[in-house]
């Protein structure tokens, strides 16, 4: 017995429900304008975050291959002998603080820059090579997430062995601009969170607003619907179903401005880093990002509709202006 | 059903709008209250949909005191209860089957269930023809009968109506009574306040007569009651 009234209760629940959800919808379409526009300042509003976060997950990719960046280029006039070029190699390769060294000669330089520069035409006109030899050390075992000062004690003496032999022109080393950039990235991905906090207030604020103005606009509805005997629930439940709508519609809006955003540096950004010799994928986000992101909207303007209408709905309780005339 | 004890309600700002009111209401009772405009009638039902909160006394339904009911409640109270208004108060943005359709929406019935009592309904006060049409489109005495239609759909225990007739003229006001003494023949406790003096005593049903929010009469019902 006591189930089959859960079970009756229920279904009763769940019909209000349906009745509610339609109903939000059947509101939304019928004034089309209004809504395209609040979601429009949605899509805006999430956007700005979400595209902050996807620039900075794209740049954070660009260090994916450490190892090229904590590399130390040493750089040799391209007139000095191979012979000499070669006894610093072996100097170098003989220090415990060293991993591995390599050498490219100005030929074996050329002839990589010719391929992927797509100068190759007016490379031919030049007299002699212009570039250097370049030794690439690789320091032993460079841990990434140390402190630059650690960093610079370890790196240091290597580097000072490098510079002190009168064959080299100069020492590069670029892993401190890459953790320099990793600070950045570091300040970028605070901000994200501050904006994206900031931004989801403003979600919540804006659909609390149109909510508001919904509700008061149907305030006479509100009130038979009190007279007739609907919980609050029930009056609530259209309103909440209307911010989740805005808040989706809202988030869908700026994915697909994320995508054409994305869709249109892609190009340049791609011949930008093929140069490079970056393989690269543009990152965008991933499906269960992507479902979070929506559902997340969502939920903020639900958050907001329900701000507005149990405001509004403080004003009913007994002894307020129901039914009166 | 509906018991009054020494009830009083003085509104903020010094309006003593009832003192001192007690009676009782059995079930399946035909009732009318009348009174002056402002004698309190009004605020007599708003005590019993739990609009109003009494000042002094208490108000029972079937035993149970509305004092101790938390506000939170008072929504399921109000389902118990058909409520007739003096200007309808219906959605003017949905059909007149739609309106009829709101307590059972809110019932949360299945929806032919529902197709079927609001046709119902409406066949019990002759519109059965006008359910897909709007209520802008119906007469002053059609819309109150739209409202009658939508109080009586839920069959709840207790129907009350605050002057039901306003609008109407003697006929059909005389064919609404004749509609509110079936309901309360079928059980239906039925509570109306009118200042239609001559149309109550034709009904020949008990008179509650309120007065500057006292209430100074109690006429019992004729046997009998008036010839139909």
């Amino acid at each position: 017995m006591a189930l089959r009234a859960a079970r009756r209760r229920f279904r009763a629940w769940a019909r209000r429900h349906s009745y509610s959800f339609f109903s939000s919808l059947g509101t939304l379409l019928q004034h089309r304008l209004g809504t395209l526009m609040t979601v429009l300042v949605l899509g805006i509003a999430i956007l700005l975050p979400l595209g902050l976060y996807v620039s900075l997950k794209n740049m954070d990719r660009l260090d994916v291959r450490q190892e090229d960046w904590s590399a130390i280029s040493v750089f040799i006039p391209g007139t000095m002998a191979a012979a000499e070029v070669e006894a610093l190699a072996e100097a170098a390769r003989d220090r415990p603080d060293v991993q591995s060294v390599s050498v490219i000669s100005p030929e074996q330089g050329m002839a990589e820059f010719r391929e992927v520069s797509g100068f190759g035409q007016s490379l031919e006109t030049l007299d002699e090579n212009p570039l250097p030899w370049v030794v690439t050390v690789l320091p032993a075992e460079v841990d990434t997430r140390g402190s630059t000062a650690t960093l610079s004690l370890r790196i240091q003496s290597l580097m000072d062995f490098l510079e002190r032999d009168e064959r080299v022109e100069s020492v590069q080393f670029d892993y401190k601009w890459l953790q320099r950039l990793g600070r950045f990235l570091d300040l970028g991905r605070a901000t994200v969170l501050v904006l994206g906090l900031l931004f989801g207030v403003a979600v919540i604020v804006v659909v609390a607003n149109t909510i508001r103005l919904d509700v008061a606009a149907r305030a006479d509805e509100i009130e038979i619907f009190a007279l007739v005997g609907a919980s609050h629930a029930f009056i609530r439940q259209p309103f909440l179903y209307s911010g989740f709508w805005y808040g989706l519609m809202g988030g869908v809006l700026a994915v697909l401005m994320m995508w054409l955003a994305l869709f249109y540096l892609s190009i340049p950004l791609k011949r930008l880093l093929d140069v490079y010799g970056q393989g690269f994928e543009i990152y965008s986000l991933s499906p269960v990002q992507l479902i979070i992101l929506l559902l997340s909207s969502g939920l903020l303007g639900w958050l907001g509709a329900f701000l507005s209408v149990q405001r509004y709905l403080r004003m009913l309780v007994v002894g307020g202006s129901l039914g009166r005339r | 059903m509906i018991r009054f004890e020494q009830v009083s309600k003085r509104y903020p700002g010094g309006n003593q709008a009832l003192s001192g009111v007690s009676f009782e209401i059995e079930a399946g009772s035909l009732v009318f209250l009348t009174g002056h405009s402002g004698a309190g009638k009004s605020t007599l039902l708003r005590l019993v949909m739990m609009l109003e909160r009494p000042t002094h006394g208490q108000v029972l339904i079937d035993g149970q005191s509305l004092n101790h009911m938390p506000d939170k409640q008072a929504p399921s109270v109000r389902r118990e209860i058909g409520m007739i208004f003096q200007d309808h108060k219906l959605l003017f943005d949905k059909t007149v089957g739609d309106n009829v359709a709101l307590p059972l929406l809110i019932a949360g019935l299945r929806y032919r269930e529902i197709r079927k009592r609001v046709r119902a309904a409406l066949d019990k006060v002759g519109l059965l023809e006008k359910e897909k049409a709007w209520p802008l489109a119906l007469s002053g005495g059609e819309q109150q009968r739209v409202g009658i239609a939508r109080a009586m759909v839920a069959m709840p225990p207790m129907l009350l109506a605050d002057e039901p007739t306003g609008n109407l003229d003697p006929d059909l006001s005389w064919e609404l009574f004749g509609l509110f003494r079936e309901l309360s023949e079928a059980g239906v406790t039925v509570l109306i306040a009118s200042h239609d003096l001559s149309l109550v005593k034709r009904m020949g049903a008990r008179v509650l007569v309120l007065s500057d929010g006292v209430l100074i009469d109690d006429i019992p019902a004729r046997s009998g009651g008036a010839a139909f």
